[in-house]
C-alpha cells in the first residue's frame, strides 16, 4: 500500500472511521440478508430513509438534525416492519415487493425534488454521498447507534431474526445512508457477504466477510487518495473487486488442482 | 572544476532552502474568475488552487481529497459568497479546520460583500427557487465589480503576505490601469448592444446585462435553479412572439435543450457565453473573458 502523508491521514481519518464502523456493522447484517435472499431490502430501506430525510428538509425548510434523523428513522422502521409483515404473509412475493418499494421510493424522491433548486444534486448526494466531508462530531453522533446495534446483535442471537432483525437493520441503514449514500451502503452489505458464501454457516463466514471489507476499505481509500477521486464511487468498486478476488480465489486454485 | 561540482551543488541547495522555506502564499479560489484575478495580482508570489472548473456549476462540488488538502493549506481564500457556495464552502471550511481562513478573518474574502448586489429578494421562500437572501451572486461579469474586488484582494494579499506587499501593490497598479482602459474600450465596443433584448437560461448574466444596458427579455428557468418546464417555455414563447429577442444565452454548464427548443421556435440564435475564465475553447484571462463575451453578444466570431 502506498504511503499516505500525515496530512491525508487527518483529512480522511473521519471518513475511514465511518467506513470501518459501517463495515463492521454491515458484514453480519449482509450475511443474513444474503441467506434470506432479500438482497434489495437494503437498497429499499436506504432509499426510503433517504426519502424521509429529503422530505423533512422540504417540509421544515432548515430542520434541526434530530428532525431529519427522526423522520428518516421512522420511514425506515415503518418500511422494515412492512417488509416483515410481507415476509410472514406472502414470503414468495417479498423480493418483488421490496424491489417495487425501492423504485417507488426513488421516484418519489425525484418527484419531491422536482421544482426544488438543485434537486438533481440532492438526488446524487443521496445515492453516492459525500463521505469525505464527514467530521468527527458526526462520527460521535452515529457511533453509539452502531455500538448498540452490534451489542444487540452479538449478545443476543435471537435478535438476528424476526422483527428484531428488521428493526436493527433499519436503524443501521438510516445512519449509514446519511454518512455514505445508498450505493456504498449496498456495496458494504452485500459484497463482503457474497465473497464469504462458501463458508456459509461456519464461523469463518463472518471472518472472511470482515477480511473482504477491510481490504476493500484500505484499497479504496488509497486509490481515492492517490488518484484524487470522490471516495464513495471508488469504495463501491473496491468492495466488489475485493469480494470477487477473495471469493473466487480458492475456487480458482481448487480447479487448477483437480 | 569537476571536483567542485558537488560542493557547488550543495551550495546551491543551501541557498535554495531558504527560498523554498519562504513558501509561496497558498491561495484557494472557489471559482476560476477569482483564480484568474489572483493570478493577475499575485503573479509568482502565490500558488493558486481552483475548487471548481469553468464548465461546472459552482453551486455544487464533489468532495475530493485534494479539495480538503488545499483548504487546509490555504493562507487566503477568495470565493463569491452571497450563498453561492452555501452547499459546500461552510462544511469545507469546518472540515479543513484551518484557523487562517475562518469566516470574519483576514484569510477569507467574499467578493459579493464588496459590490452592490442586484436582485435582492423581497420575499425569502424556498418556493421562489434557489434565491440568495443577499441578492444575485454572479457579480464577476461587470468589470467595475472586478475593479473593486481587485482592490480588496490586493489589500488582503498585502495583509496576509506583508513581505511581498510592494510586489502586490505594483501588480495592482499595472492591472488596474490596464483594466480601466479595457473597460472603457469594451463600453464603446458594446454601445450598440444597449437596449437589445436577450433571453438567459439562468440569471447568471444579470451583472453583464445591467452593465451593458441590455434588457433581459426572459429567463428559461421558471425560478432560479429550477429546470425549465413545458408551461413556462410555452408562456415565454408567447411573450417572445410579441416582442422578439435578439439572442438566447446560457453558461457552459446549463443544459442546451431548452435554449435550442426556444431558438428553433423563435429563430433567435442560442449561444453559450464563456461565463468565466476558461469557459470556452479560447480560454485566456479576465480580459479575454470580457472580449469574447462582448464579441459573442455582438455576433462576431459566431457561426
Amino acid at each position: 500500500m502506498a504511503v499516505i502523508s500525515a496530512e491525508m491521514a487527518v483529512i480522511v481519518g473521519p471518513a475511514f472511521a465511518a467506513g470501518l464502523m459501517i463495515a463492521v456493522t454491515h458484514a453480519p447484517l449482509g450475511i443474513v440478508v444474503l441467506r434470506r435472499g432479500i438482497i434489495f431490502i437494503d437498497l429499499a430501506i436506504a432509499q426510503i430513509a433517504g426519502l424521509g430525510a429529503v422530505a423533512a428538509g422540504l417540509f421544515w425548510g432548515e430542520p434541526p438534525w434530530w428532525v431529519v434523523q427522526g423522520t428518516a428513522l421512522s420511514c425506515a422502521v415503518i418500511a422494515a416492519l412492512f417488509f416483515h409483515l410481507v415476509e410472514r404473509f406472502s414470503p414468495d412475493r417479498q423480493e418483488a415487493i421490496i424491489g417495487c418499494s425501492f423504485v417507488v421510493a426513488a421516484s418519489l424522491a425525484i418527484l419531491l425534488l422536482t421544482g426544488q433548486p438543485h434537486g438533481d444534486e440532492a438526488m446524487e448526494q443521496l445515492l453516492s454521498g459525500q463521505l469525505l466531508f464527514v467530521t468527527w462530531p458526526q462520527i460521535a453522533l452515529h457511533a453509539p447507534v452502531y455500538l448498540v446495534i452490534l451489542a444487540l446483535w452479538f449478545l443476543r442471537p435471537q435478535n438476528r431474526q424476526g422483527v428484531w432483525f428488521y428493526l436493527l437493520f433499519s436503524a443501521a441503514i438510516t445512519s449509514s445512508v446519511q454518512l455514505t449514500g445508498v450505493f456504498v451502503v449496498f456495496a458494504s452489505l452485500i459484497a463482503p457477504a457474497l465473497g464469504a458464501t462458501r463458508f456459509a454457516g461456519t464461523r469463518r463466514e463472518l471472518a472472511t466477510a470482515y477480511g473482504i471489507a477491510l481490504i476493500a476499505l484500505l484499497s479504496g481509500f488509497s486509490v481515492a487518495i492517490q488518484s484524487d477521486l470522490p471516495l464513495g464511487p471508488v469504495l463501491v468498486c473496491s468492495f466488489m473487486l475485493s469480494a470477487l478476488l477473495i471469493g473466487a480465489w480458492p475456487s480458482m486454485r481448487a480447479s487448477r488442482l483437480e | 572544476m569537476h571536483r567542485m561540482l558537488p560542493a557547488l551543488f550543495f551550495l546551491g541547495l543551501m541557498t535554495a532552502v531558504p527560498l523554498s522555506a519562504q513558501a509561496k502564499l497558498n491561495l484557494f479560489a472557489c471559482e476560476p474568475e477569482w483564480a484568474a484575478l489572483a493570478r493577475e495580482l499575485g503573479g509568482d508570489d502565490v500558488e493558486i488552487f481552483t475548487a471548481t472548473t469553468p464548465r461546472q456549476d459552482p453551486h455544487h462540488v464533489r468532495a475530493k481529497p485534494s479539495l480538503i488538502a488545499a483548504m487546509r493549506r490555504a493562507d487566503l481564500v477568495i470565493c463569491t459568497g452571497a450563498s453561492l457556495e452555501v452547499g459546500w464552502l461552510p462544511i469545507l471550511l469546518q472540515k479543513a479546520g484551518n484557523a487562517n481562513t475562518q469566516p470574519g478573518g483576514a484569510g477569507l474574502l467574499l467578493a459579493a460583500e464588496l459590490v452592490p448586489l442586484l436582485e435582492k429578494p423581497v420575499r425569502l421562500d424556498r418556493a421562489e427557487g434557489d434565491i440568495h437572501p443577499e441578492g444575485n451572486p454572479h457579480v464577476h461579469l461587470n468589470p467595475h465589480n472586478i475593479a473593486l474586488i481587485a482592490q480588496a484582494l490586493t489589500d488582503r494579499l498585502k495583509t496576509v503576505d506583508a513581505a511581498n506587499a510592494n510586489a502586490y501593490q505594483a501588480r495592482f497598479d499595472v492591472f488596474s490601469q490596464k483594466w480601466c482602459d479595457a473597460t472603457q474600450r469594451w463600453e464603446q465596443e458594446a454601445a450598440g448592444l444597449k437596449g437589445a433584448a436577450i433571453v438567459v437560461h439562468h440569471k447568471a448574466f444579470s451583472y453583464l446585462l445591467a452593465w451593458l444596458g441590455i434588457q433581459e427579455a426572459g429567463v428559461l428557468e421558471p425560478k432560479p435553479g429550477i429546470p425549465p418546464s413545458a408551461s413556462h417555455l410555452e408562456a415565454l414563447l408567447q411573450k417572445l412572439t410579441l416582442s422578439p429577442a435578439r439572442l438566447i444565452v446560457r453558461t457552459p454548464y446549463d443544459p442546451a435543450d431548452a435554449s435550442q427548443w426556444l431558438s428553433q421556435k423563435t429563430g433567435a440564435p442560442a449561444i453559450v457565453l464563456p461565463f468565466t475564465v476558461g469557459g470556452d475553447a479560447a480560454g485566456g484571462d479576465l480580459f479575454a473573458l470580457f472580449e469574447r463575451s462582448i464579441a459573442l453578444l455582438k455576433g462576431d466570431g459566431r457561426d
